[in-house]
């Protein structure tokens, strides 16, 4: 006889890599992470959802787990969450045992391992960004089933399908950092305007070498400001 | 040693008065009687060498080989008690590959140093263990070009990553020698067992420090490797050796980043010329008896 | 038979085919809110607990202590939020004492949600914490699941749409000790009126860096009137149609009598009478 679990898809043969147990809270989400001259820039949207209420409007989904090591969560936001902390704590570690910061590829080696090692208990997309002395800026990014891609930019979480055709249109190598907050301020908020499961303020993160700027765009002013001036 | 008989000297985990753990004293004496092993860390990659005495006649010659790989670009070559060196090399075999699972990246030779200096430290606290009786040398070379996550998929952006630090080297040639008691330290030139007198005073005339400009290639190293084993060899106490070498050099070196053993052709190049080098020793000596 | 015993287990496959749902457990339908304020924090909650569609308690305290200046506010299943605070409380004190500092309030938060995410989501406690410790005033809330959330105004439990509806409309930025306390009890209030799962009264607990207020029923706005007209029944009203005294003799053929004291009045037969008012209910 064969039950059919809560993970099971209506096939029950397919994992639904998307449930949520009922009351969990989701990050219905758009994320992305980009590549430019001088190191990575980070953004996200700031709704995290329990069905159809919005639980936070003003979510702060980028993470630091290092210095200058972040990470986009989309998902379950208590299983990322619990994940960036783990990889946090170790990337601490790393940092003291070996006298030296670890690289983005460290993180990203952790994050990977843990991803995919729980696949069956976690539902978490997550894109890392880092910039360190070695490798200058790197993107990487970890969907659902655990595996891990090296991207010149990375886009995830509802509301990144409606702005694929958006960022292969606009995407440009080697840009300036304006021209890389421009990129990621448009796609985000044409992502915002579409799913209804993003929305709120815009965050993101620049990182370079001079370290981490936080970055804030208000809806109620038409994501124009105040950027990195505190509102 | 004074204190013998005193009862200090029979346990691992007991002091004696003056702050000594005798256990410890007497592994080094164990390293002291093994044949002599070098490394030399070089401007190019690092050469390991060791002075292998023939212990009997019905050993087949260049088998059983001593010096080991740890990693694919780390290789450890030991003086004292064979069975605690493969003890040894096991142990840091396991460590490279946790690193890997872990990091999905090689281990840095220094972080290898690091966790078998712990380990090895280890066996001097407990009653129940002895001290290694080897002196491990630990040689390898971290990748200067980026190395990426194992099992990653896709390479970044077309024109490169953004924000790279210019000018900031990274990577290159590392050598570390763990003593008994898990003392561990950085060498450009490291030698232990029966011959480390000799060969030390040999190494220190050679140029390994990069302060004092140019220090000398992969090749010139293997060569000195050679002529050090030699010179440290004592003809009047044991007969036979055989001399081992192995070499790591840079990705774009003769070695691809890897440990191994050096080439025939070369080794015996060296060989010649370390032999003709302690001829030349001797006709000097003779001339200066003359 | 040795091992384990699955017979039970196929009971429940069996009841459960047949349409059987599971047992539900205590589940406190609830209103809690908190809010930071210049020089501290308020939380503040409803006191309705409930079983299904019985109110259970009229006045629960749904505010728990986890050290004098950290307190949580508890929604959803009333036994976990009670032991899940409690044994957070119990660990953070020996933290406290093994550390020799004062607890903080994220380190409240972390154990909890590393606590609950272990959980998986079964512990259904839903949380917000507020304390001052010497970082500063904080305010978080932590779901049944493990995440957390950090705000500087909060609502939970099933009254948190109303009780989120008034400090939407109502908050501002540096608020004054007695305002956010107002604003809190009236977000209470919402829930109270507007949500079924909430009632009864409203509990608010300020904290500061100096000292921690409980207030007990802030709020009263559900006390019982005085009944207008009520059904007790005249002595007498009755008529007493016959009489027939059965002696203790004539019940020993029965049962055993034994006579507790002296006698005249046995001590089982006394009982404390209450003579504080009983809580208003």
């Amino acid at each position: 006889m064969i039950y059919q679990t809560g993970a099971l898809g209506e096939d029950g043969i397919h994992l639904d890599m998307n449930h949520l147990k009922s009351g969990e809270v989701n990050l219905g989400t758009s994320i992305m992470a980009i590549n430019f001259r001088d190191g990575v820039i980070l953004g996200a949207d700031s709704r995290t959802t329990t069905g159809a209420y919005i639980a936070n409007r003003v979510t702060d989904k980028l993470t630091q787990v290092h210095d200058t090591i972040w990470c986009c969560r989309s998902g379950s936001a208590a299983d990322t969450q619990a994940v960036a902390d783990i990889v946090q704590y170790h990337l601490g570690m790393y940092g003291i045992t070996n006298d030296e910061a670890p690289t983005t590829q460290t993180a990203a080696a952790l994050f990977q391992e843990l991803c995919y090692e729980n696949k069956d208990m976690l539902s978490a997309g997550i894109i890392i960004a880092g910039w360190d002395h070695r490798h200058g800026g790197q993107v990487y990014s970890i969907p659902l089933g655990g595996s891990l891609h090296k991207q010149a930019y990375a886009i995830g979480g509802s509301g990144s399908t409606y702005i694929y055709g958006y960022c292969d249109a606009n995407w440009k190598e080697d840009m300036s950092e304006a021209d890389g907050i421009k990129f990621v301020k448009g796609a985000l908020q044409e992502a915002i305007k579409w799913d209804g499961s993003s929305g709120g303020v815009i965050r993101m993160v620049v990182l370079t070498k001079s370290g981490a700027v936080r970055h804030l765009y208000l809806p109620d002013r038409n994501y124009e400001g105040p950027g990195t001036e505190k509102p | 040693m004074t204190s013998i008989g005193t009862g200090y000297d029979l346990s691992n985990s007991v002091f004696s008065p003056d702050g000594r753990n005798f256990q410890v004293e007497y592994a080094v004496k164990a390293v002291e009687n093994g044949g002599t092993a070098i490394g030399i860390r070089c401007k190019d990659g690092v050469v390991l060498a060791l002075e292998k005495l023939v212990t009997s006649r019905l050993l087949k010659k260049d088998a059983n080989k001593r010096i080991a790989t740890v990693d694919r670009n780390i290789g450890v070559v030991h003086s004292g008690l064979l069975p605690d060196g493969r003890h040894f090399v096991s142990r840091a075999r396991d460590e490279a590959q946790s690193w890997r699972g872990t990091y999905k990246a090689p281990i840095p030779v220094s972080s290898l140093a690091n966790r078998m200096g712990s380990y090895v430290q280890a066996f001097t606290l407990y009653s129940s263990v002895r001290p290694f009786g080897i002196t491990a040398i630990v040689g390898g070379w971290d990748a200067e070009t980026d190395v990426d996550v194992d099992g990653a998929v896709g390479s970044g952006p077309k024109v490169g990553a953004g924000g790279k630090t210019k000018g900031v080297k990274e990577g290159g040639p590392y050598l570390y020698m763990i003593e008994p008691s898990g003392l561990y330290w950085g060498y450009y030139g490291a030698a232990t067992g029966k011959g480390r007198q000799a060969a030390k005073a040999e190494l220190e005339k050679l140029k390994l420090d990069p302060k004092d400009g140019e220090c000398i290639s992969l090749e010139e190293g293997v060569k000195e490797a050679a002529r050090i084993i030699y010179v440290a060899h004592e003809d009047s106490k044991d007969k036979d050796f055989e001399l081992e070498m192995t070499w790591i050099s840079a990705v774009n070196g003769p070695t691809k980043g890897r440990h191994e053993e050096v080439p025939k052709a070369l080794k015996e190049e060296a060989e010649r010329l370390a032999k003709a080098a302690l001829e030349g020793e001797d006709e000097d000596e003779e001339k200066m008896e003359k | 038979m040795p091992g384990f015993d699955f017979s039970n287990h196929n009971r429940n496959i069996a009841l459960h085919a047949k349409g059987v749902p599971l047992p539900k457990a205590t589940s406190t339908g609830t209103t809690i809110v908190g809010a930071l304020y210049d020089g501290g924090v308020v939380i503040a909650a409803d006191t309705r607990a409930t079983s299904g569609p019985i109110v259970a308690d009229k006045n629960c305290e749904k505010l728990h202590y986890i050290s004098p200046q950290i307190w949580c506010a508890g929604a959803g299943t009333a036994a976990d939020t009670e032991f899940t605070t409690a044994i957070i409380s119990s660990n953070l004190e020996l933290h406290s004492l093994s550390t020799g500092r004062k607890p903080r309030v994220v380190t409240v938060m972390t154990m909890l949600k590393q606590h609950l995410f272990r959980y998986q989501g079964h512990i259904g406690a839903y949380l917000v914490v507020a304390g001052c410790d010497p970082t500063g005033a904080h305010l978080f809330t932590v779901h049944a699941h493990g995440s957390t959330d950090k705000l500087p105004y909060v609502t939970m439990g099933s009254g948190s749409l109303a009780a989120m509806s008034v400090f939407e409309t109502q908050w501002k930025p540096n608020l004054s000790r007695d305002d956010a306390v107002k604003l809190c009890a009236d977000a209470i209030e919402a829930g109270i009126w507007n949500d079924l799962g909430s009632g009864s009264n409203v509990d608010v607990c300020v904290i500061t860096p100096e000292k921690t207020t409980l207030l007990r029923n802030f709020k009263t706005p559900n006390t019982r009137e005085k009944k207008q007209r009520d059904y007790k029944f005249k002595r007498g009203t009755t008529a007493v149609l016959n009489e027939k005294v059965i002696t203790k003799e004539q019940i020993s053929k029965y049962v055993t009598v034994h006579d507790i004291g002296d006698g005249k009045a046995g001590v089982g037969e006394k009982m404390d009478v209450d003579t504080q008012p009983s809580a208003p209910s």
